[in-house]
């Protein structure tokens, strides 16, 4: 016996459309990403859910990669598509360093992700892409991509699940969009916050985020890229991060200039 | 010339409208949905010495689709004073419906002089839900005592009802079946039941993206109603690490006007509207445990 | 499942309600009261079957009140037939009546889903007949008494539910007579078993533990 009366949906249509049935490749695995650029250093950072429909499937799934010791990416929409992307991407990093004896610059990164994005026009790897780094030049820099690998450099950016909630935020708290500058205060450039701020920022969208959007919660990491030779103290000193908070430092990927990454987690929600 | 006589059947004059309206938005408007997890159990009785009862459970959390509409909602909905119910799906289905038959339920109490039985409450429910055909979209869970002792039901949205002594519905159902499928015992104590029920709410909450937040408890005897709100709030918001004020004058604005808002007036007393008349007198109303019930009214007098 | 012997019928049904894949009741009681010896077995869908057997039952107590006697079999049937037809488009409802008056004594009459209505000495319906039509009809025989009547019912349920993923759980049974209407309740792990397929996969079948289950 069936509880409800389960008649085929056209029978209520006064016109009988063709159903088409056919293997959807795609999912959407929920969650968010953020990043942020300092003047020497960058924040890349993403929650650890992983969630299809109502149900989650891990509360511990990395977004956030270490790529480089100049660059991290970030991934979010389609869990395996991210994960494979990713994979990809180390691979063609470790063939340039076998051909060149350095490792790629962030700027050609970004430029080589727009490219295998792009050689799946037709067939998207279902992922948006955020990269974080130090530049060449010494400067911490965010490259935003979408799905077919359309880029750009940016300050900051978030994508994923609760991109509407906090984009608008980080208008408003890193580009100073609706803050009329104080009479005689200097203008607002973007992109110059000090390490702390940043870090604020990011923990409070991650648990902000947490209370209003379903798909987002359980942990947050958040990977500091540093300028090489700039000083950790304000990220590694005793009392410089709240407590619950845990920092790591990760160590060099390879023979590139010096720069330093760090992991810095904590738990969200669980609900 | 076309035979005039009155229209039959369904009007579909809004259809092309709706289609067009649904094409031009991002589909129709949709209604907040409780996304939920409710229980409730049946404890006590059997010769434990335990007074029968019901235990009733809800999470507090509403959804829009993946946003957190309410953060702390009340999804145990009073229907009489011997009577609770939990409400999933739409949430101004829910509402809506719990409201009306607590209506129908007290002047039911008032015309038959006694207080309504829980199997009441569902019959009016069930041909209420069944005349929509589950386009009323409540799924309730209806838990109560009366004079025939302590009754559970489920009633979907399509007018079908069960009676168990241990239920769960909406989207964390399962999540809280599984814990009362191997926890449940029959006969259990108040405390316990109370433990085991908060514990499938908890389920619910923390393994069901749909519910979340706090958990409701409510215990029904006939010695009375409990209502335990919050009973658990296992989700407290931590401080926010930055202060978020904003310096006086931070808005920009194009133009400025102040405006009295303080106006006068002479209001003069005429007879009625409260004032006292004479030859008429004001009898307090007796408040008593509801209709029908220890201090209810004399239908006969 | 209805079946009418020599003074009675044996109605019976497995306790299985579904949501898709989620078993929303595993005891569920298929077997509805209409009047003291006229009860209905209820396949399709539950909202409109129940909805339909209230108020039938209503009716039956109007017809008690009117006529001062039980209505016949007969009759209720006809009210359910009634209810089934004139609303076809609106119902997906397959009922069996089953009772006993003391006109005819024990009758059976099945309304399947157009509405039509048909007196027959047995009658099966819901998802899992059509897995057990053939055993049916090569075991019925006319003659037989309440004992037999009640094993064949049970036997037929035990082979539908073991084929039939939509059915399952336990088993209950209804023998209405002059003098009783008395109920019987198969738990799972107590069901009758057949072939299992142990020469296939070498494994004997073991049943379920009965705390897992039994709730009364």
């Amino acid at each position: 016996m069936a509880l409800f009366d389960q008649r085929p949906a056209y029978a209520h249509e006064p016109t009988v459309a063709p159903i088409e049935h056919r293997f959807s490749p795609y999912s959407d695995n929920g969650g968010t990403i953020l990043a942020i650029a300092g003047a020497d250093f960058a924040v890349i950072a993403g929650d650890t859910r992983q969630s299809e429909g109502y149900s989650i499937q891990t509360r511990y799934a990395r977004k956030v990669w270490q790529l480089t010791d100049n660059a991290t990416l970030a991934t979010n929409g389609f869990a395996a598509d991210g994960k494979n992307f990713v994979k990809r991407v180390k691979q063609r990093l470790e063939w340039y360093e076998h051909a060149h004896h350095k490792p790629m610059g962030l700027k050609a990164i970004a430029r080589m992700i727009q490219t295998m994005l792009y050689g799946r026009r037709f067939f998207p790897y279902y992922v948006y892409n955020i990269l974080g780094g130090i530049e060449e030049d010494g400067t911490g820099a965010v490259y935003s991509f979408d799905p077919v690998g359309s880029y750009e450099r940016e300050a900051c950016r978030a994508a994923g699940a609760a991109q509407s909630l906090v984009q608008p935020f980080l208008d408003n708290q890193i580009y100073f969009k609706n803050q009329t500058p104080a009479p005689g205060a200097e203008a607002f450039v973007p992109g110059r916050l000090p390490m702390a701020t940043v870090l604020g920022l990011v923990v409070d969208s991650f648990t902000s985020a947490t209370e209003r959007h379903i798909e987002v919660g359980d942990g947050l990491e958040m990977y500091v890229v540093m300028k090489e030779g700039r000083q950790t103290t304000d990220l590694t000193d005793e009392g410089q991060l709240p407590a619950g908070m845990k920092v790591e430092e990760l160590g060099s990927m390879g023979e590139g200039r010096g720069e330093k990454t760090f992991l810095v987690s904590m738990p969200l929600k669980r609900d | 010339m076309p035979v005039e006589g009155p229209s039959i059947g369904f009007d579909f004059s809004n259809y092309a409208r709706n289609q067009f309206l649904g094409e031009r938005m991002n589909g129709l408007p949709r209604a907040t949905s409780t996304g939920t997890t409710i229980v409730g159990l049946k404890f006590g009785g059997g010769d434990t010495g335990e007074e029968e009862g019901i235990c009733l459970g809800a999470d507090t959390r509403a959804t829009g689709g993946p946003i957190v509409a309410d953060k702390n909602c009340e999804k145990i909905h009073y229907l009489a004073p011997h009577m609770r119910c939990c409400g999933a799906g739409t949430a101004a289905d829910t509402e809506f419906v719990t409201n009306l038959i607590s209506s129908n339920l007290e002047l039911h109490a008032y015309s038959q002089g006694r207080p309504a039985r829980v199997v009441t409450a569902m019959t009016m429910l069930k041909q209420y839900l069944f005349r929509y055909q589950g386009q009323v979209g409540a799924y309730l869970v209806l838990g109560g005592v009366d004079s025939t002792g302590a009754h559970l039901f489920t009633i979907h949205a399509h007018g079908s009802t069960d009676k168990l002594p241990y239920v769960t519905m909406g989207s964390g159902s399962m999540a809280a079946m599984a814990v009362f499928e191997s926890s449940f015992k029959q006969h259990m104590t108040r405390k316990d039941a109370i433990d085991l029920v908060a514990r499938a709410i908890r389920s619910g909450i923390f393994n069901d993206l749909g519910s979340g937040s706090n958990v409701d408890v409510s215990v029904i005897t006939k010695n009375g109603t409990e209502m335990m709100r919050n009973y658990e709030t296992p989700n407290e918001r931590g401080i926010k690490s930055r202060n978020y004020k904003f310096r006086r004058g931070t808005t920009a604005w194009t133009k400025e006007s102040i405006r009295s808002l303080i106006v006068s007036e002479e209001v003069k007393m005429t007879t009625g509207a409260g004032k006292t008349q004479d030859g008429v007198l004001d009898v307090p109303v007796p408040i008593g445990k509801g209709p029908g019930g220890e201090e209810g009214m004399d239908v006969d007098a | 499942m209805a079946v009418q012997f020599d003074g009675g019928v044996v109605i019976g049904a497995d306790t299985r309600t579904t949501t898709g894949a989620y078993i929303a009741n595993r005891v569920t009681d298929k077997l509805t009261h209409i009047h003291d010896r006229i009860y209905c077995c209820r396949s399709g869908s539950a909202a409109d079957t129940q909805a339909v057997a209230d108020i039938v039952h209503q009716h039956a107590q109007v017809y008690t009140a009117i006529y001062g006697h039980a209505p016949p079999v007969a009759t209720v049937a006809a009210l359910f037939e009634k209810m089934c037809y004139e609303n076809k488009d609106q119902l997906s409802a397959g009922i069996i009546v089953g009772g006993w008056d003391p006109e005819v004594g024990g009758s059976v009459y099945n309304i399947p889903l157009g509405g039509g209505i048909f007196r027959q000495p047995w009658a099966i319906g819901g998802s899992g007949s059509t897995y057990v039509y053939g055993y049916c009809d090569a075991t019925y025989q006319e003659g037989w008494n309440e004992e037999q009547t009640l094993q064949f019912v049970k036997n037929t349920l035990a082979l539908a539910m073991s084929r039939d993923g939509s059915s399952g759980g336990c088993i209950r049974m209804c023998v209405i007579t002059k003098d009783k209407v008395e109920r019987h309740f198969i738990p799972g792990n107590e069901l009758p078993r057949f072939w299992e397929g142990k020469e296939v996969t070498g494994v004997e079948a073991v049943g379920l533990n009965a705390a897992d289950m039994v709730i009364a």
